[in-house]
Parts: structure tokens; C-alpha cells; sequence
């Protein structure tokens, strides 16, 4: 059966003006630059919701997918200075900094061998100080303890600093990588691509064009990638959908190559981040409230026609907004996360992990089916 | 249906799985495993019981979850068998019987355990290894045939036990794999019939009930998934297995089927028709975000403006001394308890003096059920405060009223009279619950009944006193039972239109005793937008921000709510169990204007009382955009 939309909410997007948008969705015809600001500042975000619900169905049904993961920040000591950052200290010496020895990152691993993981995911501070076998002898031990689990690791800030730094091209960062045992990229470090907002928020982090091109370069080598976008600091609803499009610039590219190409890698989710903001120097800022997320998680996946899935980071946004997201576009809940500590430091009030029976209890009664699924989105356990 | 081919093997050790399929409208064969393997390879049928190395090797299989064949532990059946100690072993043969035994005692010779003994390995053809064992040469050995070894083969290495001390992991040996494109619903078959044969073990006699209950494991379960997936990986990297993903058989990805009336019938409630019990309890079904349009669609029926409104107030709970010992309730102690408090005149003065100044509206009056605080202790507070301050009395739910009339020995009439004239303005809703005798048999054993929490609120509305109606959901109550609520209150308001409004909220389970039930937020919205089509003589929805948080309460606004609640000074009941959301006036106009609405300050009555107190602030417009 093809989901269709309802009666009561095709009228409800009628009410607030939204009939254009909601033809071309139902007939599969990509929205623009003006639809998704029409969209960003459309309040009914329960008719906006229920139209990237149908998209949301289209392609996943009534799954929700999850997964178990460690997560892994190896260092916070860190040389970008992002104003909306509470993770990094900027100095090794700094009292609250931390560089993990090889043997202290296996242990995380190996004090959870009677848990049930597929996925490390691996997320560091810019450390002026290591070199680079640091990052590819840290893959190799925690394959070498963990062989079944994947690694997921290395934003594309992380990948850039480490070409500008050790004399490397992306490419050849990344293919050490996927020597040592990488499997895939996270898509952190995106923040806001547009250089009004970028250079406010994180000045000395790789640029938008640089972001894009290693991800480009991990696509090519046949790495699946995530994307990101950090939403409610400092930038505007235009430079959103700027962003967003941006991406699925990227992905349109991509998924050509793969057509072509088939051992090619795309981008395969897209995580909107909630700024946060304790600890941080944006504490002026009121956090974005709920609604805004849920607005972005569905004006996402309205955009993002070409990504396959929307992520609802539940550490970001709280269990009870994650949940409902389900009905908004997402269809990923992240997983039952070990030791997350970036969120954490910025004020997260959520629990640092969930147990499976927790998240498949919330995934039913939002009245989906829950799938544990791997980092490549294979379903691997039946919940 | 299609007809689904299956592949089942022949060995004691599958009988579980494969005893019972008969039963079902598949058409099985039975061979080795080997013989499946090449089978399902050459597409000779759909689904078989395979070895997993050949699911790793062979081609595009998915697994279908559930059942197995493996060990934790011992197994019996896969050994290394010699006929000398294995220190002394020289060389083991190992034929191709079973491929996955190969790899596994590969590993186990080269990089595990055994690697100790540094033996040579040598491949023999199939059967073949047992005849040409002997002396310092040992021999792989699986099946029945391990299991009646010839007497000189005295000694044995039990491959699954040697696997459990390597890597604390069970070993998955077999499982049902089969073509990718069948679905979880096309095999649901060979798991029903592996239930079935799971029972039937216990009727076998000995040896094969120890065999097949104690050293197999059939669960595929997280554990033994882990097994599987490190057996794949270790595999991989010493190049006897193929890289490959594991995959499972999902559930079909299509949306579940969905009654084609239920669109009908959402337009009916969105139009403010009225719905009945059977109709309700189908629309609870409904996707949530089709309930959220149609209870946005009646909400600005009801109410066409974005006005959101908002009371500021404060509860004062005049005594925590409880004689009800609600389960579900952390906020009461009982009278000899060293937290039990009754507020004094002055504690009281003071609260209310500090909500005037707050610019507070009503004071809520709620407390426990004291047996010494009979009516004339209410009506000297309440004379108190309406003589020192210009507040509306919101006080006394019908749970308190009806305590109050015991305790004075008055008749409900009278008590409501002296209340009144004692300066009480509306009741809230509270201590209503879910109003199914059932149910607050079990969570409120001395409350007052159903029928009672509606006789004082009948008896309220006709002295033309208003009052709010509230609905606690989230324990062990059912949907049918949350709708038996909801029409309760509609039949009263049909008889006396006096309540103003309806707000329903989860059950907190902190500090109680307690199992939650459907007490998600997914629930709240769904509840809560159900509510607002049900209710269709309700005007006003109050949204839930102290139990659900600003986010949830938000979306609400969306799906059924035009009311943001209460900035409270002061709250002790939810929050003793947990809750521990609170908001200021500037964070209430904030999310409401977020949200995309004008937040109104109101009173008890839902009157209109002011406009917001904090300046809209310009929200933030995009400057032009730079080309990119």
C-alpha cells in the first residue's frame, strides 16, 4: 500500500497555504530554495510535520531504525576556537584536557565485550600535538580487539587538519584510514555552510567548499558518509535551506558517480544538530526551542530528496522530542550511546545511555516498528 | 502466497527446526548442509537451513532471525578427535563436510587457542578424514559420527567449547538464510514451526534430550548474533571468509495496512461531528500525524486567532497529610510522618502575597485528604484570602469536596453552598484519573468512585461554579478504557456545560510504586489530540508542559491545544514524582511565540485578562543572502 496523505492533512496544509509544495511532494517533484524557506516559516508544524511524514513513509514505511554504538573522543584537546563549542579545551595542559593513550580507547572498548555493539564512532578535538599514526594505530588496536565492530570516524574538519597539517591530500588521509580499518564517516563539523554565519561560528575550521570536497574524495573512495547542520546559534532560516541545498548539491553528484560507479560511496544520513547552549560562549543565546527542531527535521527531509535517512539524535533533542520526531520526518533514532560527552558538556540533561528495551518501548508507542540496523543500515536484529 | 522452497538438513541436531514443517505450506527437501549450501546457490529452492559459512561466502542471503544452530559451550558434535593426547598431535585432517567447522578450526589452529599446538593442516576429501586418522594425526569430526566415535579416538578437542574460552561468545553454526527479496512475513512459517519443535524436545528420550536441550543453543539472539558477527570478521581478516555484511530479514518496510474509513472518519471529528466509542477506539489507531491535523483543524474552528493562553497562578497544597496512599502519588506523607505539614494562616498569607506581587491571577488550592480539616477550616481560609487579596479561588478537587462532606458530616448541597459562600470561584479537575471504576480500584483504592467525582462536579456546575476536567493516563489502563474516560466527561458537559476546559497528562513514575504503561510522549500528543475531537463540546485544550517539557508542549499547540497552562509559583505534587520541567513568564511567552502563536494571559475562567509581559522580540530576519 502507497502512503497517501489524508484528507485532514491535505486540508490542514491548505489552511496555512502550503497546496504548491504539498503537489509537487505528492508528485515527487523537488522543492527549491523559496519552497524550503516557505516551509522553514510556516508555525503549523504539524502540517508541515505530516508532509515529511509522507515522504518519511515513502521510503521507510513504519521502521525505525536504531542501533548500538561507543563513542569514542580520543581527545578534546582542540586548536579550532568554535564560539558554540563546550567540548574543547584548547591546551593540553588545560586542567579539564584529555588525550587518550591507545590502551586506555581499546579499554573502552573491552570493558564492554559482553555488550552488544556494532559501532565505534570516533569524534576528536583538532590536537596539535599528535602524529599521524596516532589516528591510524588507534583504528588498527580497536579493530584488532573488536574485529566485528565498525568504525565510524573522523569528521571532515578532522580529515582537513590532518592534510594541511601532515602534508597530505584528503585522499591520501583517507585512504590510510580505510586501511587501518575505517568504515565509514560521521558528518560532523558542517555547522552552517554559508561563510556569513561559518565565520562567526568556527572562523578557523575548513571551509564549506573544503567540507564538501572530502566528503566528495570519502564518496569516491567508496565510503558511505553522514551529514550535518548545527541549527538555532546565530544563523538565518535563508542560510539553512542554503545548507541543506547545498548537500543535496553534493549527494545529486555523488549518487550519479554511484549509478556509474557502484562501489561508490553517497552520503546516507543527514543529522540535524540543536545548538546548545551552557558552557559555551554563545550563553546569550536561548537554545532553539522544540518546535524548531522538529520544524528542521522535517523541512530536511522535505529538501533532502536524495538523502536516504534523517537522524533524530536523541541526545540532542531528548527522548520525548526524538520520539515524536518518528512522526516528522525521522526515522532514525541513533542509538544506545556510550560515554557521549560533547552534548553532555554543553548541557544535555538526557541520559548518557538508554537500553535497547527503552528504545524499542519508545520506537512502538510512537506507533512504529523498531529495527536494529547496523552502521550500513543492514538490519541485524529483530527487536 | 507463493510456495516457498525450503532446504532442511537431516541431522539430529536440526530436528527442532525442522520436525514440524510439515505443518506448513512450504515444500521442504532434506540433504546435508553442503548440499543445501549448493541448492539455494543454484536458486533449487528459497530458503535453507545453511552452514554460515556458506551465508558469508556464497552469495546475497539474508538470515532469517530467531533460530539457529550453535553452542555456548561444549557441543559434542564438532571435534578434533586423536588417538593420542593433542600435545602430541603432528597434523589434522580437516575434509569439507562442513565448511564452516573448516574455517572455525582454521582460526582456532592459526590465531586462537590451539595455535599452542602448532599443528600442520592438511584438507582431505570429503568423509574422508577419520579413516585416514591415527596415530599423531588427528581428524575433524562432525555430527553424528562425533558423537559414536570408534573407541581408539580417545581423545577430543571440542571445537564450540574452545570457540566460548577464545572470544566469550557463542558459535553460530547454521541458520536459515534465503534469497534477499523474501520477507520476514513469507518465512514466518519456519519460525512458528521452529517454536513448536523448540517444546517438543522435551518429550525425546535420552541421548538426544540432553543433546538438543542442553549442548545446542537455538536462540539467535544478541549473544549469539555477536558470535556470528565476530566469526565473520576474524574470518575476513585471516582470508577464509569472504567481506561481506550480515543481513537480517526485516519486517516489510510498507506501512501497516490502515482502515480505508478511518480518513473519513478523521475528517468527521475535524468538522466537530460527534464520535462515538467504536469510532474513537478507531481513530486511536490513526497515524499521529493525522490525529495532530485534525485536532489542529478543530482547534481553529473553535478558536480562530493564534492567541495562546496562559494563567499565571500558584498552587499552594495546604497539607501533604494524605489518607488515600494513592500508588501512583509521591507527594503525600501520612500525619505522623516528619516531612507531614499543614500551612499555616501566615505561610499562606505570605504565598499569596508573593503571587500578587508576581502578578498572579488565581491561587489553586489543592492538598490531602487530612481527617482533621473539616469545612470550617476551608471556609476560614478561603474567607481569608478573599478578604486580603484579589485572587480567584481555583480550589478543591472533587476528590477534596467529597472528603470534606464525610469528615463535616454535611450533605453534598450544603457543602457546595458554604464553599461558594466561603468565596470558592472553580474546581479544578484533579483526582479524576481515569474514571473506569477498574482501574481506580487498583491505583486508588479509597478514592472516591467514578460516579461520585461526577456527582460533585454535576452538583458544582448547576450552583453555576466552572471547572476543569482532567484525564492521568499512562499505567495499566487500556485505549478503550481512556475513552470510556473521555465520553464520561462529554455526557456530563452535555448536561451542564460547566467545564471550561481539559488537560490530560502522563503518569509520572518516579518515587511510586507503580509500572508505567503507555506513558510516552508519542502517547501524550496522541491522547491529548483524540481528546480535542472526542471532547467536541470542550472549548479549551490545555497543553502539558510541566510533565512533557516545553518541546512536546509545543507541538501540542499543533495538534489540539490552545491553552499553554500555568506559570506556576509554586508546584509540589508532579514534581515529587520526578518531573522536574519549570518555566518562568518569559519562558512561557517565549515557546509559545516560538511556536508561532500570541501568547494572552487569562484567568480561571478563561477570560482574557492581558497581553503578553515580555516584549515580542523582532524575530531574527535573514539578511540578504551573498551569492554563493
Amino acid at each position: 500500500m502507497q502512503p497517501q496523505l489524508s484528507t485532514v492533512t491535505r486540508l490542514a496544509l491548505g489552511r496555512v497555504g502550503l497546496d504548491d509544495i504539498m503537489d509537487k511532494v505528492v508528485a515527487g517533484v523537488r522543492l527549491d530554495h523559496a519552497d524550503g524557506l516557505q516551509l522553514f516559516e510556516t508555525a503549523d508544524i504539524g502540517a508541515v510535520g505530516a508532509l515529511a511524514n509522507l515522504v518519511r513513509e515513502r521510503r521507510h514505511g513504519d521502521l525505525a531504525y536504531f542501533n548500538r554504538n561507543l563513542h569514542i573522543n580520543a581527545t578534546n584537546v582542540c586548536e579550532a576556537s568554535c564560539i558554540f563549542c563546550s567540548f574543547a579545551r584548547l591546551e593540553e595542559h588545560q586542567p579539564e584536557a584529555y588525550t587518550m593513550s591507545l590502551e586506555e580507547a581499546v579499554g573502552r572498548v573491552r570493558e564492554l565485550e559482553d555488550a552488544f555493539l556494532t559501532e565505534v564512532h570516533i569524534v576528536n578535538g583538532l590536537h596539535p600535538g599528535l602524529p599521524f599514526s596516532y589516528y591510524t594505530d588507534l583504528i588498527r588496536a580497536l579493530k584488532a580487539e573488536r574485529p566485528d565492530l565498525h568504525i565510524k570516524g573522523f569528521t571532515a574538519v578532522e580529515v582537513h587538519y590532518y592534510a594541511e597539517k601532515y602534508g597530505m591530500s584528503y585522499e591520501e588521509v583517507l585512504r590510510a584510514f580505510v586501511e587501518a580499518g575505517l568504515g565509514s564517516m560521521p558528518g560532523g563539523g558542517a555547522e552552517i555552510f554559508h561563510p556569513r554565519a561559518r565565520r562567526k561560528l568556527c572562523h578557523d575550521k575548513v571551509d564549506a567548499d573544503g567540507w564538501l570536497e572530502v566528503h566528495r574524495v570519502a564518496h569516491r573512495l567508496g565510503l558511505r558518509t553522514n551529514a550535518t547542520m548545527l541549527f538555532g546559534s546565530i544563523e538565518t532560516l535563508d542560510e539553512r535551506v542554503d545548507h541543506l541545498l547545498r548537500l543535496r548539491e553534493l549527494q545529486d553528484e555523488s549518487l550519479a558517480l554511484q549509478t556509474r560507479y557502484p562501489r561508490r560511496g553517497a552520503f546516507q544520513t543527514f543529522v540535524p544538530l540543536r545548538f546548545h547552549n551552557d558552557n559555551n560562549r554563545l550563553q546569550r543565546l536561548p537554545s532553539p526551542t522544540g518546535h524548531d527542531s522538529l520544524r528542521t527535521i522535517a523541512v530536511s527531509r522535505l529538501l533532502l530528496d536524495n538523502l536516504p535517512h534523517i537522524k533524530s539524535y536523541w541526545v540532542m533533542l531528548g527522548l520525548k522530542l526524538a520520539q515524536v520526531s518518528l512522526s516528522f520526518g525521522a526515522d532514525d533514532l541513533d542509538g544506545t550511546v556510550r560515554e557521549e560527552r560533547i552534548y553532555h558538556m554543553a548541557g544535555a540533561q538526557t541520559p548518557q545511555s538508554l537500553t535497547r528495551t527503552q528504545l524499542v518501548q519508545l520506537i512502538r508507542n510512537a506507533g512504529r516498528i523498531p529495527v536494529e540496523r547496523d552502521t550500513l543500515y543492514n538490519i541485524i536484529a529483530e527487536a | 502466497m507463493k510456495r516457498i522452497r525450503v532446504g532442511a538438513v537431516g541431522y539430529t541436531n536440526a530436528w527442532p527446526l525442522t520436525t514440524r514443517l510439515d505443518r506448513i505450506r512450504y515444500q521442504a527437501s532434506e540433504d546435508h548442509p553442503a548440499e543445501v549450501a549448493r541448492k539455494l546457490q543454484a536458486g533449487e529452492v528459497d530458503v535453507g537451513l545453511v552452514p554460515v559459512a556458506a551465508v558469508l561466502n556464497d552469495g546475497d542471503y539474508k538470515v532469517l532471525p530467531g533460530w539457529c544452530i550453535g553452542a555456548d559451550g561444549p557441543v559434542r558434535s564438532v571435534v578434533l578427535a586423536g588417538t593420542c593426547p593433542p600435545e602430541e598431535w603432528t597434523e589434522v585432517l580437516l575434509d569439507g563436510v562442513s565448511r564452516t567447522s573448516v574455517v572455525l578450526a582454521k582460526l582456532l589452529l592459526k590465531d586462537g587457542p590451539w595455535k599452542r599446538l602448532d599443528v600442520r593442516v592438511r584438507i582431505v576429501p570429503p568423509t574422508t578424514a577419520l579413516d585416514k586418522a591415527g596415530g599423531t594425526v588427528a581428524a575433524l569430526v562432525i555430527g553424528d559420527a562425533a558423537r559414536h566415535l570408534p573407541g581408539q579416538f580417545r581423545f577430543e578437542l571440542d571445537l564450540a567449547e574452545a570457540w566460548t574460552e577464545w572470544t566469550g561468545l557463542p558459535f553460530v553454526f547454521a541458520v536459515w538464510a534465503g534469497r534477499p527479496d523474501l520477507t520476514l512475513e513469507d518465512l514466518s512459517g519456519l519460525r512458528s514451526a521452529a517454536a513448536e519443535g523448540m517444546a517438543l524436545r522435551s518429550a525425546l528420550s535420552e541421548p538426544e534430550r540432553t543433546y538438543l536441550t542442553e549442548d545446542i543453543r537455538y536462540q539467535l539472539d544478541d549473544r549469539a548474533m555477536m558470535g556470528l558477527r565476530r566469526f565473520a570478521a576474524l574470518g575476513a581478516r585471516a582470508g577464509l571468509l569472504r567481506q561481506t555484511e550480515l543481513r537480517l530479514y526485516a519486517p516489510p518496510g510498507r506501512i501497516r495496512p490502515r482502515r480505508p474509513d478511518t480518513d473519513t472518519l478523521l475528517a468527521r471529528g475535524a468538522a466537530g461531528e460527534r464520535l462515538g466509542f467504536d469510532e474513537a477506539l478507531q481513530l486511536y489507531d490513526a497515524p499521529l500525524s493525522d490525529l495532530g491535523t485534525a485536532a489542529n483543524l478543530r482547534r481553529w474552528a473553535l478558536h480562530p486567532t493564534d492567541d495562546v493562553t496562559y494563567i499565571i497562578s500558584r498552587n499552594i497544597n495546604y497539607t501533604n497529610v494524605c489518607v488515600t496512599a494513592c500508588k501512583f502519588c509521591s507527594f503525600y506523607r501520612p500525619k505522623n510522618h516528619r516531612e507531614a505539614y499543614v500551612l499555616t494562616q501566615q505561610q499562606v498569607h505570605d504565598k499569596c502575597d508573593e503571587l500578587v506581587r508576581a502578578g498572579g491571577i488565581e491561587v489553586l488550592l489543592q492538598g490531602g485528604l487530612h481527617r482533621e480539616l473539616g469545612i470550617d477550616y476551608y471556609e476560614r481560609l478561603f474567607r481569608y484570602i478573599k478578604a486580603n487579596f484579589p485572587l480567584d479561588l481555583h480550589a478543591l478537587s472533587p476528590e477534596e469536596v467529597f472528603h470534606v462532606m464525610k469528615i463535616s458530616d454535611l450533605s453534598m448541597d450544603e457543602t457546595l453552598d458554604r464553599l461558594a459562600a466561603a468565596g470558592m470561584d472553580s474546581l479544578p479537575g484533579g483526582g479524576a484519573e481515569v474514571l473506569v471504576d477498574s482501574i481506580r480500584k487498583q491505583i486508588a483504592p479509597l478514592k472516591c468512585t467514578t460516579q461520585q467525582w461526577l456527582d460533585v462536579m454535576e452538583a458544582a456546575h448547576q450552583r453555576g461554579m466552572t471547572s476543569s476536567a482532567t484525564l492521568m493516563f499512562g499505567m495499566m489502563e487500556t485505549p478503550a478504557h481512556r475513552i470510556e474516560h473521555l465520553l464520561r466527561l462529554r455526557d456530563l458537559q452535555d448536561r451542564t456545560n460547566g467545564f471550561v476546559a481539559f488537560i490530560c497528562w502522563t503518569f509520572q513514575p518516579e518515587h511510586n510504586y507503580v509500572e508505567p504503561g503507555d506513558n510516552t510522549a508519542g502517547d501524550y500528543l496522541r491522547v491529548n489530540a483524540l481528546s480535542r475531537l472526542v471532547l467536541d463540546s470542550f472549548r479549551n485544550l490545555q497543553a502539558s508542559w510541566v510533565t512533557q517539557g516545553p518541546g512536546i508542549a509545543q507541538a501540542s499547540l499543533h495538534m489540539g491545544c490552545n491553552d499553554f497552562g500555568s506559570v506556576m509559583m509554586e508546584e509540589n505534587v508532579v514534581s515529587a514524582a520526578g518531573t522536574t520541567f519549570q518555566m518562568s513568564v518569559a519562558d512561557v511567552e517565549r515557546n509559545v511565540r516560538e511556536a508561532g502563536f500570541t501568547p494572552v494571559r487569562r484567568n480561571a475562567s478563561y477570560d482574557y485578562v492581558g497581553a503578553a509581559i515580555t516584549p515580542s522580540r523582532q524575530v531574527r530576519r535573514s539578511p540578504e543572502l551573498t551569492a554563493k
